[in-house]
């Protein structure tokens, strides 16, 4: 390479000594004279992998055809509502269901939540199956839904409310140990399974993404729910449900014991059974050894923390649409000798779709007593009621014995040094004391319970 | 080092474009490989606020959702009020005007369907329509056409004469490539074409039926000829779920027009049947009309009689999907296409055993024809 002197005007030959061009600015040279090729060829490259880009990930486009002037033909793409992890950014509408029988007492803490939910809520449709209800139900909750819809707050308003009225004629009562005593799990379980279906069924629409279950006497629930549960992208998910008690019986309880992993005992017990038989999880009648999404919660366990379930309970469901779309269901029947949810689950997981729990994500049903805690509550109010009337009779009797009687002790607590002090005892009667044992007399003054016997005359 | 240094500052001050194209060209390299179609991923900082981004986020240029507008002329604040009790599903369908649910899963586009669809004499303004086509280019062709038929029809009907209802659903899940007759029957694809098949049907029943739907309907797209009052004539029977018999018209050997049966999924519980699928593995599915798996069922199609009354009825445990029809509360309560095998059945015959199993019979009409295309 030639030495050459560089001329610009801002350094002299005769300033510095004279240098050898740096590698870097030969490059630059280079980079100079051919600017105008490598422009070109930038452009090239970029609209090469543009068209790379387009074929490798553009999904191919179908036809679609243009009914707009139709007001009663509609055209849906299916696939346009698959259900992504962070639907609530991409306007995914979510169906919400809500099977309601006798529910009006739980309304009020129901639509105390619903204000309470964090994702969009004019994304949200909601659907209420009102059945065999002796209360008002409907109109509590027709009360409940105006009020909300006709809220000053736009952002507090719902998508489409859809109100269903059907009986199925309930056999069973609806007392906490009506519904969940073991001979009337079968029975009660096909006829939930039929109203659930009943609800999904006529309400789904094909521009739904997701579809959400949520009993109303839910106590608990984070305002984040929906994106707590979507945004793991499974197609059937269900968080962990427990229930409060009073102290007396110890705090808090696992609720619901519908949501399992199918154990080898739980498929033996299957076998035997025959075909219209229904397992119930949570009832001794029918072992099965199965591990229960309850029973694993730690309380300072991550949320995030997912468990693969086989059977699931219904307070709270979210599934994607597709699940329902194409077949799954709550069967009214007996399938793998299980109905309802829990053979909802199962049916999931049979079509191929994944089926998970969240053991340390909690929400709270509302405590309701059992006969039997009703028994201990009764004869908890009547010994309160025993205590009462027992310190009112002590009151009074304490008033009386004040009355009727002096108290003389503290005068004679004086007066009785005085009546001693010239008395010597010892010459009426020779004491004597036996000291032999004094060593092996030992207390403790850090025990409270243990002291010298008070001796006071 | 220094000196270098200062170089390259010259440099850049001198020719800053020079400075900008490698930088450029990072940004562009980065932004092609490594971007997903989304136009924005925003790890904003509101998310320390709450605990997820609401920022919407948009679909692509390429992708944009066209489907009908979801959300119009909702009635009081979007609150509306069904009574599901007042619901009836009676043999006298028209005097009650209960409304019908006609449900075709269309892989191809046949006019005459079509014609003979539009001949039916139920009123027209008590009947919706769905349809679901599958996702893949011939799809599109049928789209094309249904929907020429549609514009066609709806520019030349009275307002009175006109569907109630008309649904059109794309397929989420991709279909089958072939839809040859000759591959469309072969054994070794009949199970995953059929539970294909019954996902379509599934995607299509459980988002068209609504709150008024009384009855529906399954009518296959190649059924070309049946009676204009097809749905009158069946729903007479008053049956949870009833099967047509579904024949074919072809030419013999005599060149003389003859008819011959085409469908064989409408069938009779047999012992062998049971047999033959109690030895069977959880997975695998019995199906009708393969010399491999004699089943010695009874089949419908062979019960035809010209001369008897075209109103005997027949109890049947399995049926085929050609002209069916339906209660809408059998759907309801769950009764859906298995996609897999239910007691070794799929697609309608699997619905046929689970319709049994939520305690509903299932009858089919011998004598009563419908006729399949001849390809």
């Amino acid at each position: 390479m030639a030495r050459t002197v560089e001329v610009t005007p801002y350094e002299y030959p005769n300033d510095k000594p004279s240098y050898k061009k740096s590698e870097f600015q030969q490059l630059l040279k280079i980079l100079n004279t051919y600017k105008t090729n490598i422009a070109v060829g930038l452009i090239t490259i970029i609209t090469l992998l543009s068209t790379i880009r387009l074929i490798l990930f553009r999904p191919t486009t179908y036809y679609t055809p243009d009914f707009s002037r139709l007001p009663n033909v509609q055209y849906f793409d299916l696939d346009h509502y698959t259900g992504s992890p962070d639907g609530w950014q991409r306007d995914e509408r979510v169906l919400f269901c809500v099977p309601l029988r006798d529910a009006a007492a739980h309304l009020p803490m129901f639509f105390g939540h619903m204000r309470n939910v964090t994702y969009p809520h004019n994304l949200i449709d909601l659907a209420f199956l009102v059945s065999d209800s002796s209360d008002d139900t409907m109109g509590s909750l027709e009360a409940h839904l105006k009020a909300i819809q006709s809220d000053p707050d736009v952002s507090m308003r719902f998508g489409e409310i859809e109100i269903y009225e059907k009986d199925f004629g309930q056999v069973i009562g609806q007392g906490f140990s009506d519904r969940h005593g073991f001979a009337a799990q079968g029975p009660r379980r096909k006829l939930m399974a039929r109203a659930r279906n009943w609800l999904w069924s006529v309400a789904i629409k094909p521009y739904h993404s997701f579809v959400y279950w949520r009993d109303a006497d839910v106590e608990t629930v984070p305002p984040t729910i929906l994106e707590d549960l979507m945004h793991h992208d499974k197609d059937v998910i269900v968080p962990n449900v427990w229930r409060p008690l009073p102290d007396w019986l110890g705090n808090q309880q696992p609720y619901d014991l519908n949501s399992w992993q199918e154990s080898d005992g739980g498929l033996q017990l299957a076998e035997g059974l025959d075909e219209d038989a229904c397992i119930v999880e949570g009832y001794v009648e029918y072992q099965t050894w199965r591990p229960h999404l309850a029973y694993l919660r730690d309380p300072y366990g991550d949320p995030e923390v997912e468990m693969d379930l086989d059977g699931i309970g219904g307070v709270s469901i979210l599934t994607k649409a597709r699940v329902f779309r194409t077949g799954s269901h709550f069967p009214a029947f007996s399938f793998e000798k299980h109905a309802e949810t829990e053979a909802f689950g199962k049916l999931s997981k049979r079509m191929g779709y994944s089926v998970v729990g969240l053991p340390h994500y909690v929400i709270w049903h509302i405590y309701e007593p059992s006969s039997d805690d009703l028994k201990h509550m009764e004869w908890m109010a009547l010994e309160e009621v025993k205590q009462k009337e027992e310190a009112k009779i002590r009151k009074v009797y304490d008033k009386v014995w004040g009355e009727a009687f002096d108290d003389v002790q503290i005068a004679w607590k004086k007066e009785r040094d005085d009546f001693l002090k010239n008395t010597d005892m010892t010459a009426l009667r020779k004491i004597e004391v036996d000291w032999s044992d004094a060593d092996g007399f030992d207390i403790d003054a850090n025990k409270k319970d243990e002291h010298i016997a008070d001796f006071n005359p | 080092m220094v000196y270098s240094k200062q170089m390259i500052i010259r440099q850049i001050r001198r020719k800053p474009l020079l400075a900008i194209g490698p930088i450029a060209l990072l940004l562009v390299l980065y932004l092609f490989l490594f971007r997903g179609s989304d136009s924005s991923s925003s790890t904003s900082a509101s998310s320390k606020k709450t605990k997820y981004s609401y920022e919407k986020k948009g679909r692509g240029w390429f992708s944009k959702n066209k489907d009908s507008i979801i959300l119009q002329d909702l009635p009081q604040n979007h609150i509306s009020h069904y009574d599901l009790n007042a619901l009836t599903t009676s043999a006298n369908a028209l005097e009650n005007k209960e409304q019908v649910l006609i449900l075709t899963p269309m892989s191809k586009f046949l006019p005459q369907y079509w014609e003979n669809l539009n001949k039916l004499t139920y009123d027209h303004s008590l009947i919706e329509l769905g349809f679901i086509i599958p996702r893949s280019t011939e799809g599109d062709q049928v789209l094309k056409q249904l929907e020429s038929a549609i514009k066609k029809q709806l520019s030349s009907l009275k307002e009175t004469e006109k569907w109630k209802k008309i649904t059109i659903l794309r397929q989420d899940s991709d279909s089958l490539k072939s839809q040859l007759e000759k591959d469309r029957h072969a054994l070794s694809v009949q199970k995953e074409r059929r539970s294909m098949m019954a996902l379509a049907r599934n995607s299509l029943v459980f988002t068209t039926i609504s709150p008024y739907t009384s009855w529906c309907l399954w009518l296959d797209a190649d059924i070309v000829e049946s009676s204009p009052t097809l749905l009158q004539d069946m729903i007479a029977h008053d049956k949870a779920v009833l099967s047509a018999n579904v024949y074919q018209r072809w030419t013999d050997e005599n060149n003389k027009p003859a008819i011959r049966p085409y469908d064989f999924n409408n069938w009779v519980e047999s012992d062998e049947g049971l047999k033959l699928a109690s030895q069977l593995k959880d997975d695998e599915i019995v199906v009708e009309g393969y010399a491999e798996m004699a089943t010695y069922r009874p089949l419908m199609a062979h019960f035809y009689d010209a001369n008897a009354d075209a109103n005997t009825e027949m109890a049947l445990d399995g049926v085929g999907g050609g002209a069916l029809l339906v209660k809408a509360d059998v759907h309801r309560d769950g009764a859906m296409f298995p996609s897999f095998p239910f007691y070794h059945l799929i697609e309608t015959e699997g619905f046929a055993k689970m319709a049994k199993r939520l305690g509903y019979e299932v009858f089919g009409l011998p004598n009563y024809l419908v006729y399949h295309y001849n390809e």
